[in-house]
């Protein structure tokens, strides 16, 4: 029997809103329709109504999880139209934060694949394991999202020396619970068994549907920003790109986990070689000329690209905003095909979507 | 430091452009688009090459050829994005209705009911006469 079987916009499997068109035969999927928009904020629009210090705010509120992403790519493309050179101590401290949102956002989806998977002990460990970078994260910025870092010249706040070594001391903890997890995720059975062979993305696939971030190169495509057009001092830091060919929801699972032993290695490079000097240029509004910029910034989903053209005016006169899920959420359709409906919710979430940033 | 490149190219030329990017490996970056202070669409054909991003675009054009042929959903994602955003028509491209919310929803029909888009039509051209 042949049934349409809708999955969302509003479903207990999804975190956010997103409406699936599951075209079934049986319990076997045959075919898919995603559509987006149930979080259209009409960012874009209004950030052309707002000044080059009042857009940082706005676009840190596109993403809750990405928050630092999104002002670090809009902060970088306004300073590449104004030639503005940032101070290398505040680069270095923009790339710290980076770092530790790829940490959190990559712990928190693990959890979730955990909870999708039903081993809901080890979505509590990670989890828990996970408070020890927003703890970090609160001691820099204040914050635990939104943290307000970035502003046009560099950063908002300095790292001291006492912070300093606090952080360092953390993350050595952090390594040390990560390697359990680690170890767990990769042989353990129970997450193997539920999720290899589970939503295959061959590499080919990948490359020809143009997708990006960890879901690409759990595909076996090394594609990444931070090593492909470094920003921010990148090319500073020792750092691999790891790469997963199996293309499977486990596949998705093991890239985020050896990417986060990168991340560690990258904040711990930036924390002990970390510049003397200013961390910013001062918080006037900068006077930006007329011009053209697109910028692109890893960030823990993938690329965030930030297209902004400027008239010479205070305001952004058109700002583009496009997000990982804008490419990876293509690709569901493909994943979903002749999989069983019952791991529909399971491949979707597996490209780690935001639709928030997705619908900006 | 990553670069940034503008070229201004006619609608003839996409394709071309597109088909030999494809071929020698590089990377759909993103297709912008915006309308100026003249009224007129721009629309940005956005390649990754290398730290350098090509920027490709098209100005005063309502119909322009699509290049999902060539990059997939790449390409078709922001050509239905920038058809229901600015009313840009991309000759060629299979659209699959709305990309943003589906038709239905507007109907009443799906699984939530809002204000049909006829009504919403129908009060925005009101308030204009």
């Amino acid at each position: 029997m042949s049934y349409v079987v809708p999955i969302g916009p509003y479903h207990p499997s999804l975190e956010e809103p997103i409406h699936a068109k599951l075209y079934t035969e049986g319990e076997i999927i045959k075919d898919a329709e995603v559509f987006i928009g149930y979080n259209h904020r009409g960012i874009e629009k209004l950030a052309q109504e707002k000044n080059f210090i009042q857009t940082l705010v706005l676009v840190e509120r596109v993403c809750g999880i990405c928050s630092h992403s999104h002002p670090f790519a809009y902060a970088q493309a306004i300073e590449n139209i104004a030639n503005i050179e940032v101070p290398k101590r505040g680069q270095y401290i923009r790339v710290i934060m980076a770092e530790l949102e790829r940490l959190h956002s990559h712990y928190l989806w693990l959890g979730i694949a955990a909870h999708l998977v039903g081993y809901d002990s080890l979505f509590m460990h990670i989890w828990n394991v996970r408070e020890k970078i927003m703890d970090i994260l609160e001691a820099i910025s204040g914050n635990r999202v939104n943290y307000g870092m970035i502003i046009i010249g560099g950063s908002r706040r300095d790292i001291s020396d006492d912070l300093r070594r606090d952080i360092l001391q953390v993350l050595d903890e952090f390594k040390v619970e990560h390697e359990k997890i680690k170890e767990i995720i990769l042989n353990d059975k129970t997450l193997a068994m539920r999720t290899k062979g589970v939503g295959v993305l061959p590499k080919d696939v990948a490359i020809q549907m143009g997708t990006i971030g960890p879901h690409a190169r759990a595909s076996g495509v090394k594609v990444d920003v931070r090593k492909d057009a470094p920003y921010s001092s990148y090319e500073d830091f020792e750092f691999d790109v790891p790469v997963v060919e199996d293309g499977d929801v486990f596949a998705r699972v093991v890239i985020r986990a050896l990417e986060v032993d990168e991340s560690i290695k990258i904040i711990k490079q930036a924390l002990e070689n970390l510049p003397e000097g200013p961390v910013n240029l001062g918080m006037k509004i900068p006077k930006v000329p007329a011009g053209e910029f697109t910028q692109r910034v890893e960030a823990p989903r993938g690329q965030v690209i930030y297209y902004v053209v400027t008239d010479g005016g205070q305001t952004n006169y058109r700002l583009s905003i496009h997000v990982p899920t804008f490419k990876t959420a293509p690709t569901v359709p493909y994943m979903l095909r002749n999989n069983s409906v019952a791991d529909a919710g399971l491949i979707i979430a597996s490209i780690d979507p935001c639709f928030s940033c997705l619908d900006r | 430091m990553q670069k940034f490149k503008s070229i201004e190219i006619k609608k003839e030329e996409i394709v071309p452009i597109a088909e030999k990017m494809k071929s020698e490996g590089i990377r759909l970056l993103m297709i912008h688009g915006y309308v100026d202070k003249e009224g007129k669409k721009v629309i940005s054909y956005q390649y990754e090459v290398g730290d350098t991003v090509e920027a490709y675009t098209v100005k005063g054009e309502d119909v322009l050829p699509t290049i999902s042929h060539i990059y997939d959903v790449a390409a078709s994602w922001p050509e239905e994005e920038l058809h229901e955003l600015i009313g840009v028509t991309f000759e060629g491209l299979k659209m699959r209705g709305r990309l943003f919310l589906p038709d239905t929803m507007f109907e009443g029909k799906g699984q939530i009911l809002v204000t049909p888009l006829s009504e919403l039509v129908k009060k925005t051209q009101g308030e204009k006469e």
